[in-house]
């Protein structure tokens, strides 16, 4: 019963690292790296299992972070021909690259990822309660 | 050795098989919550034909007079009828929702009758009406 609290934990704990990820995004959203290549959006990746539990059992159940993976998407691209990362020649000439965040589907990634936090602390909750009532027995 | 007779007379073993099945599917259901974003995911019950199992077993051990052992595992549910999602994940959150309060309740109802159980044997040994 008692390990039933640690997957809710790994759940939330995998939930926050999505959120992270996705305020990470929003405030690069326009940020360049000193070559003036633009700042790639971060993916995160669940996988089901608890790499970090103790026992066999705990590993299979819960929820941890596979990988961070760059967005492969292409960037988006504003005409400055002024800018200094201004791209010379080629098809997007005069234009400067920006980075691939897309705020709208961040702030939907964001509303999913703190309904499913909230399903885990539901979870939780109700587990809880449950305990509280076995430990009522030896009242 | 009276203390044990006690604890596996009556109803006491069928009631324990139900709570500890409430308790191994309230890890099911909390482990696909965890995993209502993983990609590839399939959500997990626990088998009723285990539960029955194990409950025909618990029975018969007390009969016999003997303590039951044994448990229920977790097995990917087949077919489950909910939609797969373009993750490739079969996530209910209405079902897991539903699920998660009647199993609370079953575990409730469960530990109620236990209570009961132990309060009449409390009554015998305390002779009073």
């Amino acid at each position: 019963m008692y390990g039933l609290l640690d997957i809710s934990t790994s759940g939330m704990i995998a939930q926050r690292e999505r959120m992270t990820a996705i305020s990470a995004n929003l405030a690069n959203r326009t940020s360049t790296h000193a070559d003036g290549t633009p700042f790639r959006a971060k993916r995160v990746f669940f996988a089901p299992g608890d790499p970090t539990a103790t026992t066999a059992a705990g590993r299979k159940l819960g929820v941890h972070v596979a990988r961070i993976d760059d967005d492969p998407s292409a960037f988006t691209y504003r005409h400055d021909p002024t800018h200094p990362h201004a791209i010379k020649s080629g098809k997007h000439a005069g234009q400067v690259a920006e980075s691939n965040v897309n705020p709208v589907a961040e702030q939907i990634n964001a509303i999913q990822a703190s309904r499913a936090y909230e399903a885990n602390v539901v979870a939780a909750e109700a587990t809880k309660m449950m305990m509280a009532q076995a430990l009522r027995l030896l009242a | 050795m009276l203390i044990a007779d006690l604890a596996n007379s009556g109803s006491m073993p069928v009631l324990e098989r139900a709570l500890s099945f409430a308790a191994a599917r309230q890890r099911s259901l909390v482990h696909n919550i965890a995993n209502i974003d993983t990609p590839d995911f399939r959500m997990q019950d626990v088998s009723l034909k285990d539960f029955r199992a194990s409950l025909r077993e618990a029975v018969e051990a007390r009969r016999e007079g003997r303590v039951a052992g044994g448990g229920v595992e977790a097995t990917t549910a087949k077919d489950s009828g909910n939609i797969l999602y373009h993750d490739r994940n079969n996530r209910s959150v209405e079902g897991l929702m539903q699920d998660l309060a009647e199993n609370a309740l079953a575990y409730r109802l469960t530990t109620d009758l236990i209570r009961r159980e132990t309060d009449i044997l409390r009554t015998a040994i305390s002779q009073r009406v």
